[in-house]
Order: C-alpha cells, then structure tokens, then sequence
C-alpha cells in the first residue's frame, strides 16, 4: 500500500482524539474479520460440497478433549489481547 | 482485492450503516425527545447532544462508514481502481447518446470539495461514474434495495400531472434519474445534461443496454446550459441543488426559465423541508460529515420567494415520501419536491 498525500487532519468528535483514531483501528479490525468470517464460511460450504467436511459435524459443540485443548489457546490468546490493559513496561528504561 | 473479500467488507459496513440508521439515531433521538426542557431551536439541541457520547458515536460513525465504503482497505475507489482495465472496457467513448466537451471549465465550488467523501469527486477519475453507481446504491440503507423506487416514485408524480414531450434532467450524474423518463416516455425526448463525464459515460451505457433511443447525455454546467429558449416543456433535476451555492441555484433557476416554453413545468426533487430543531440540527451535521458544504445554505434558502421573484407561478415546496413504508424513527433525508410553472 503506497502512502496517500496527506489532506488535513480528519475531523474530531470526541473529547479525545485517542478515541476518534482508536475507534477506526477498531472498525478496520472488525471489518477484517468479517471478511475473514465470510472466507471461511465460503470455504466451509466448497468443502462441504465436495463431500470432505460435513457442515453438521464443524457445527457440534467440541468434545471434552478438544474443550481441554482449546483452554491453552484461549488463555493465550486473552492474555495477548488483554495484558495492555495493565499498563505494564516489559523492558527496563 | 479479491470479489468476495471487496463483497464482505462492504456488506458489512452497509450492516453496520443500517445499526447507524436504526439504532444509534434512535437513541440519539430518544435523547432528545427526553430533554427538559424541550429542545426548540438549533442552539437548544446542541445543548443537548454535545455532550452526550452516543451523539459523539453517531457522528463517528457517519463520518467512518462512508469514509470505509470508499476509501478503506476494501473501498470502492480501491476496489475499482484494481479492475479499471476491464471497467474501462465497458465505457463506449463513442456512443451516440453521450456528448462529452473536454473544454468545459470545472466551476471551483464543484472541485474544491470532494462530496460524499469520494476521493477525488465524480469528476476527475475516468472510473468516478462506476463509483458513484455503486456508492450510491447504500446512499438510503433504509430502503434496502428499492433505492432505484425513489426516482420512479418521482418520474410517476411528475407523469402523473401530464406527459411531457421535451424534458431537461439537470445533474443527471450516472443517469439514474433520467432512466424512467426516457423508459416510460418513448415518444418523450429526453435531454440530460451533467458537469461529470465519467458519469454520463456509464449513464451512456446504461440508455445503451436499454436500447434507448430518446435521449442524449451532454456534458453541460445546469445554469449555462447553452441549450434553445424555450425548448422544454419539463425541467428537472434530483439531488442536485443541494450541492450548489446559492448563486449558482440562482443561476440554474433563471436558465430553467430560460429554457423552457411558457407554461411549461419545472420540478426538483431535493433535501430542503426540515420539520424541527433537532431535523435541521442533524441535517446541518450530515453536511459536515458528508463534505457537501451546501446543503445548509441551500435548506436556509426561501427557494419559493425566489421562484416568485423569477417569475414562476404554481410554486409548490411539499415533502417527498420515498417509499411506501418510510421507518417513522430511522435516519432518513429530507426529502422534498419543488415544483413551479413558466407563465404562459
């Protein structure tokens, strides 16, 4: 992606214009993974079509042992999005 | 950009432009509504929303969303310019029913302003009218897909009052609001004039696929039309004026005049009448955040009194009901339609 010419500042509408750039990081991950949602749920439904996956299968609730192995996954995972949060300097200086 | 990734990243702006339009309005609205005292001027309601944070989030939103549908990662102008080859391919530059003057000036109110956020205007990028087309068709998300209905709502009104033989669409952009006159008008014919050649190409394409033989897209400014006096017996334009300064809706007032014959019609369909303070207040705002710099001036103005002072008669300015079941609590524009008569 090249660098667009710069036009002005956009315009503000909150007290703190963290929030207003904040705001559009977030839309633009939202939207990513919306697209993301809609690729796999496509390639879900291909492979369903052919016979390789049964959609009635991928849609079941996880069995005990994958429940037990997503727990890993998912404390990292919210550890990685979460930890921020605290504000915490993970480097001296 | 792949087509279903460039389809689900729009799809989703659109589903959340529909929350804007239901939900955050509705809330914005509520809080108003709940205000003691009740808010009655525009001063009043700004007292209110200015500091409300759901008021902050319905700006954000209107400003993103339509900066996202057509500049973000899967924009529009983007999305285009990647298939802008086989777009290009589609234009005939040659067509018959489209007359395009490279030497004609770009006034600088209309290229000062990108409107509706689309980067570099309707005008300037060969591939603008395929834009425009595909924006404009979440413009009304209100009304889903039946947003083409509000032009044949309007073509009907007008028919409905009597059949014109000779009609001027002024600012026809990509031709949306010229396809029902010349569809349901055949022995009609059907001038449309616009400043943006890359619109009139894809209206050419368009009038093309219909087979259409009953009208002609000039390249020509709405208030210096250059076409004979007294030509018309309709003159028309939809969303068009709000996008113009005062003295150039002036302008194109006095050269509807000029070009139509005596007792012939001239009616406009546009964002004007506001009910209330909180109307205007939102309104006002849309402009802001939408870059269309004068759709405030142009609600301000006593387009009737001036209508009069020109010489019409029949001066008519009522509410325009864009489709059948308009949602009485959703974000929706003010339409308007503004109909007026040449004196015989």
């Amino acid at each position: 992606m090249t660098d667009a010419p710069s036009l002005g500042p956009e315009q503000q509408f909150f007290a703190d214009p963290a929030l207003d750039r904040m705001m559009g990081v977030v839309m633009a991950m939202a939207q990513e993974l919306y697209v993301t949602r809609d690729r796999l749920r496509g390639l879900e439904t291909l492979l369903a079509e052919k016979g390789v996956v049964s959609t009635a299968a991928l849609d079941r609730a996880p069995t005990e042992a994958e429940a037990r192995a997503r727990q890993d996954d998912l404390k990292e995972f919210v550890g990685a999005l979460l930890t921020p949060l605290l504000a915490q300097k993970t480097s001296h200086g | 950009m792949d087509e279903r990734a460039f389809s689900a990243g729009q799809a989703f702006l659109l589903s959340a432009k529909l929350f804007w339009t239901h939900k955050l309005f509705g809330a914005v609205k509520d809080e108003v509504r709940t205000a003691s005292p009740q808010p009655k001027t525009l001063a009043d309601v700004a007292k209110v929303l200015s500091p409300s944070t759901t008021y902050a989030y319905f700006e954000w939103f209107e400003r993103h969303l339509q900066k996202m549908k057509y500049s973000g990662r899967y924009g529009l102008v983007p999305h285009a310019d990647g298939l802008r080859r086989d777009l290009l391919a589609r234009l005939d530059v040659n067509s018959p029913l489209v007359q395009v003057d490279p030497a004609l000036p770009m006034p600088d109110y209309y290229t000062s302003v990108d409107v509706h956020q689309h980067p570099g205007g309707v005008w300037s990028d060969e591939l603008a009218g395929f834009v425009y087309e595909e924006g404009a068709r979440s413009t009304t998300p209100a009304m889903g897909v039946k947003h083409a209905d509000l032009h044949q709502r309007f073509t009907d009104l007008i028919v409905s009052e009597g059949k014109p033989k000779r009609i001027l669409d002024m600012g026809c952009g990509f031709g949306k609001s010229t396809r029902p006159f010349y569809r349901d008008l055949p022995e009609a014919e059907v001038t449309a004039v616009d400043l943006a050649a890359p619109c009139l190409n894809v209206a050419g394409v368009q009038a093309s696929q219909d087979q259409a033989r009953n009208v002609r897209f000039l390249q020509k400014n709405a208030y210096e039309t250059g076409l004979p006096a007294g030509s018309f017996d309709l003159v028309t334009s939809t969303m068009l004026l709000h996008e113009m300064p005062p003295e150039k809706i002036e302008a194109t007032m006095a050269e509807a005049a000029r070009v139509l014959a005596p007792g012939g019609r001239m009616v406009h369909l546009d964002f004007h009448m506001l009910p209330d303070a909180f109307a205007r207040f939102i309104h006002y705002g849309h402009a802001v955040r939408n870059n269309e710099v004068y759709m405030e001036p142009w609600a301000e103005m006593d387009i009737a009194a001036l209508l009069r002072k020109q010489g019409f008669t029949d001066v008519t300015i009522a509410p325009f009901a864009e489709a059948d079941n308009v949602p009485p609590d959703a974000w929706r524009f003010p339409w308007t339609v503004i109909s007026a008569t040449k004196a015989a």
